[in-house]
């Protein structure tokens, strides 16, 4: 190269300022701050603040996702997912970065209220801690004299509200409920009849055949992130197939490598159809059915042979050439799983539904194996002594929460005292309006105390509202079934303080317990430190490795050399009477149901009548809200807050709908009782719903729960739904732009017009049995 | 001078740009740096070169298939990595040296990209020019050492290497004589001289 000269230098510069004057900007480095550090400081990008982090856990859905919530001048100002979780691996869904919503809600109780007037008129005082504890302990220690069986608790998961549950049992009463009969109860019920533990694990990351009856597992489903990651792992990394019978076009079925529209409520025809192919051509596993089920594979292909793939293809609508083919399929293709959620199980045949997708893996040996059906993995936590003596049962006992409710309309269950913790029947439940009338009328209901962040529409109904501490401000110890199949321990801990006077669920029960005869030798500990401690004190990995200590600084544990121990039940068999997979259920015999899968067709669905329009609804959960959960994180509400009522162009034509039009869904007198018989939203036309489907998002519609579910600015009268003025640390400038409730509409709770009916074995809610008929409003 | 390389080396180039190259003054700008365009960059259409070398680009940047990976980090492995990776150690440090200097980095940027290191050292040469034209002799001092320190630690050890590879890969003049020219630029600024 020749020498070159400043000169030279001059030039070039000068040139090329010119040719990058006519360019526009590309790259403007601004002047400020951003420190970014490999996994680990973090400080905010403009102000230049250093945020410290937390490690804790998500309960905005049931997956139980770990968390790292970044806080800035003891502001929570983030939350992401935490790389060290085994379930989410770091990835976390839109509820819950949106949990900030929920600690800055403006609505956000911070005192405790007494009502003023009436119930359910939803006007309050605020009151004092100690006066609101004086008044409460005045009410259970009357009943605590009277009966206290008459205590009634009601919360979201009974089996990880261990607190709630012993506070009940303490006080007297056998009497907590948990929403799984809204949920799950089916599923666990089917599982636990078959193989002993309630749920199970798809093996889906190493699976190569995914066979999926409704489940929509890229869009929710009770380990959602997590699940999906695994699900596109099987999918992309490893060419599983994945095939999907659905009445809709879900963002699972879209992504399929095959789908298959089925006439609503028939998925157990289907799967068992395919279990007689299956079984007809010799392509079952033998050697699995002889020594791990307690039927024979003669037995079975003599009962499975009325479910021919031709009768199928009548009720069903999907071909019997198909379901010949894809049951070939899964057959020979190892190894392969079926995937389930609440669309297969929440109807009348639910259990049996669900039993019937399980005998595909079992008759394949598909159980229990790298890639296959695989048991729960979760680890038990202590209960820790003393434990107080379960109560003797009274009429609700044991019943599903909505038969409970059902039964207390009725008078068959008195209740003396309510206690709400968290959770919201009122929109939850089927027949909602129902269940809003019964804790309405003082005469069912002679105390309600509600333990919640918000005045939901059952925090409406209470007498007293206890201001829980959010999630993101409270303690406890989260286990949930191991989507890696080792099993962990994971900690929810307060990422920001308690705000104000609101107060975590142990303290109120410990506090509580303290102003209640006989109950304060049950709750021993000082600190919640001393509860935590003993719920993992079983868990002797953990403890070596520093207990609560440990979970504090990572937010979760497992043993680091443990791996998924596929045939476990080959130790000991599977947890059931028989020691082996019970696809002949002793137990249903003895209760005169069938004790093999079945297909029992719904009534309703046998007559419905084309011509009057008889359509069935299908109310399905989304990636962006959880039930009653998630309505007042406003960034989920933007996007999604109405729930227009998927129609196919096809039925719309027939009817004379078109898209965008005002319509009216009304439940037809065949599909039993509820208050509500009718609602009104708008039509959505789309090809991807079945013709004989009208389907609907479900967590939206909210009457109570503040200003953002409700989709009202808070301008309109600055303050909180309790007439006190919004402190400063609640003011959010954002929560004076929400524009859905007047431009987009806040949709409408469908549950609403669901009767409150249930499948006979597992309990659990039949929110798909209902028949509607459609009409333009 | 920086900012045109950094400019060509950031993305896919525009009308605007080439034809500013092609201007004469800045050609004779260039050849005192042996820079020497043929006829494939001199004398084809201008919306057919700037399709051509949009082309070129991606096929020399992005793929698919082999191509040649801008970053630092997959040129400079730190002792305890394994092997190449993007948004390495090296990627970090870089990271780090825009944040001391005060460099917001632009999102959704990687920061150790050619085309961004190259636009950091024109940044920071005008911020010098413009403290030194204010007469704030002493930041003027220490941006330029700054940029010196930047050269030292992160061009000069890979940026000649990226720089005979794009002359290698490509029969395009337009890039084999800018990766040639920017090689040049690094190691005059590295050998550069303190002014003050």
């Amino acid at each position: 190269m020749r020498m070159i000269n400043r000169r030279d230098f001059l030039k070039l510069g000068a040139a090329s300022a010119a040719v990058l004057a006519i360019e526009s900007q590309f790259h403007p480095f601004a002047y400020a701050a951003e420190r970014l550090a490999e996994g680990g400081r973090s400080v905010n990008r403009t102000s230049g603040l250093p945020r410290s982090f937390l490690p804790s856990t998500c309960t905005q859905c049931p997956a139980g996702c770990g968390t790292i919530g970044y806080v800035e001048e003891s502001r929570l100002v983030k939350i992401g997912g935490n790389p060290k979780h085994l379930s989410n691996e770091s990835a976390l869904c839109a509820r819950g970065q949106a949990g900030i919503n929920a600690v800055y809600d403006p609505d956000r109780l911070l005192k405790p209220l007494k009502r003023v007037g009436q119930r359910g008129r939803n006007s309050w005082q605020e009151i004092s801690w100690e006066q609101a504890y004086k008044e409460v302990a005045e009410n259970m220690n009357a009943l605590k004299t009277g009966g206290a069986q008459d205590f009634i608790f009601l919360t979201d998961d009974l089996e990880r509200d261990a607190l709630g549950r012993r506070f009940t049992n303490a006080l007297g009463s056998a009497n907590a409920f948990g929403a799984s009969g809204i949920y799950d109860a089916n599923k666990r019920a089917g599982t636990s009849l078959t193989w002993g533990k309630e749920g199970d694990m798809p093996d889906v990351a190493n699976s190569k055949y995914i066979l999926s009856f409704g489940a929509n597992p890229y869009e929710s489903g009770p380990q959602f992130v997590g699940f999906a990651r695994r699900l596109v792992d099987g999918v992309v990394k490893n060419q599983a197939k994945l095939v999907v019978f659905d009445v809709r076009l879900t963002n699972t079925s879209a992504k399929a490598t095959e789908v298959f529209y089925v006439q609503p409520g028939t998925y157990a025809l289907v799967a068992l159809a395919m279990a007689n192919v299956i079984m007809q051509e010799g392509l079952y596993d033998g050697a699995f059915i002889e020594s791990w089920t307690n039927v024979s594979p003669a037995q079975l292909a003599q009962h499975l042979a009325e479910y021919t793939p031709e009768r199928a293809e009548a009720e069903t609508g999907v071909s019997a050439t198909v379901i010949r083919r894809i049951a070939a399929e899964f057959a020979t293709t190892k190894p392969a799983t079926t995937v389930t959620d609440n669309m297969l199980s929440a109807h009348k045949n639910g259990v049996q539904n669900e039993r019937a997708a399980m005998l595909l893996n079992i008759i394949t040996g598909n159980i229990d194996r790298r890639g296959g059906l695989c048991l729960p993995r979760q680890y038990d936590l202590t209960d820790p002594a003393p434990v107080p003596p379960i109560p003797a049962p009274t009429a609700a006992t044991g019943q599903s929460i909505v038969a409970a409710m059902t039964m207390i309309k009725q008078r068959k269950q008195p209740v003396g005292v309510l206690m709400t913790h968290g959770f919201n029947p009122v929109y939850a439940n089927p027949d909602g309006t129902s269940v809003e009338e019964t804790l309405k009328d003082e005469t069912l209901i002679k105390y309600h105390v509600a333990i919640t962040p918000f005045i939901t529409e059952t925090a409406a109904m209470a007498d007293i509202i206890f201001p829980e501490t959010t999630y993101l401000e409270d303690w406890d110890i989260e286990v949930r079934p191991s989507l890696e199949l080792v099993p962990f321990v994971a900690l929810r801990q307060p990422v920001v303080p308690p705000l104000d006077s609101a107060k975590s669920f142990f303290d109120i029960a410990l506090e509580l317990s303290s102003t209640i005869g006989g109950m304060q030798q049950f709750f021993p500990w000082k600190s919640v430190d001393g509860w935590l401690k003993a719920r993992i004190s079983g868990i002797d990995g953990l403890m070596k490795a520093g207990g609560l200590d440990y979970l504090k600084q990572h937010g979760v544990w497992y043993d680091p050399k443990s791996r998924p121990n596929y045939g476990s039940y080959q130790a000991g068999g599977f947890p059931t009477p028989s020691g082996r997979i019970e696809v002949y259920s002793q137990n249903l015999a003895s209760r005169n149901f069938a004790p093999l899968p079945v297909y029992e067709p719904i009534a309703a669905f046998r007559t419905i009548s084309e011509e009057k329009n008889e359509m069935i609804l299908t109310i399905y959960d989304t990636a962006l809200q959880t039930d009653y959960k998630t309505g007042n994180c406003m960034w989920v509400d933007e996007i999604l807050h109405n729930n227009p009522a998927w129609i196919n162009p096809e039925t719309a034509a027939r009817l004379g709908i078109i898209e965008g039009d005002a319509i009216k869904i009304r439940r037809t007198s065949r599909s039993g009782e509820a208050k509500k018989s009718s609602i009104e939203t708008t039509a959505f036309l789309s090809e991807g719903v079945h013709p004989r489907v009208v389907a609907m998002a479900n967590g939206v519609g909210h009457t109570d729960f503040g200003h953002v579910a409700e989709g009202e600015k808070f301008e309109k009268n600055g303050a909180t739904v309790t007439g006190s003025e919004i402190p400063k640390f609640l003011q959010d400038p954002n929560s004076k732009l929400i524009w859905w409730g007047e431009k987009g509409g806040i949709g409408v709770n469908a549950k609403d017009i669901v009767p409150a009916d249930l499948d006979p074995i597992g309990g659990g809610e039949a929110w798909g049995d209902v028949v509607v008929v459609l009409a333009k409003s | 001078m920086f900012g045109l390389v950094a400019r060509v080396f950031s993305g896919r180039p525009t009308e605007g740009l080439l034809d500013g190259i092609r201007d004469s003054q800045m050609l004779e700008s260039l050849s005192a740096f042996d820079v020497v365009f043929e006829e494939d960059f001199l004398e084809t259409d201008i919306d057919q070169l700037v399709g051509d070398l949009a082309g070129e680009f991606v096929r020399l940047f992005i793929g698919p298939g082999h191509h040649i990976a801008p970053y630092e980090s997959v040129y400079v492995r730190s002792e305890d990595e394994d092997s190449p990776r993007l948004w390495g150690k090296a990627t970090v440090e870089v990271a780090n040296f825009y944040l001391e200097a005060g460099l917001e980095l632009p999102t959704g940027q990687t920061p150790d990209h050619l085309g961004l290191e190259l636009e950091a050292m024109a940044v920071l040469a005008e911020a010098e020019a413009v403290s030194r034209e204010t007469g704030d002799l002493d930041s003027a001092k220490e941006i330029f050492e700054m940029q010196n320190e930047f050269c030292r630690q992160h061009l000069r050890i890979w940026v000649p290497k990226i720089c005979s590879e794009i002359g290698n890969e490509t029969a395009s003049s337009f890039y084999r004589n800018m990766a040639l020219l920017t090689a040049s630029l690094v190691e005059m600024q590295c050998g550069a001289d303190s002014v003050f």
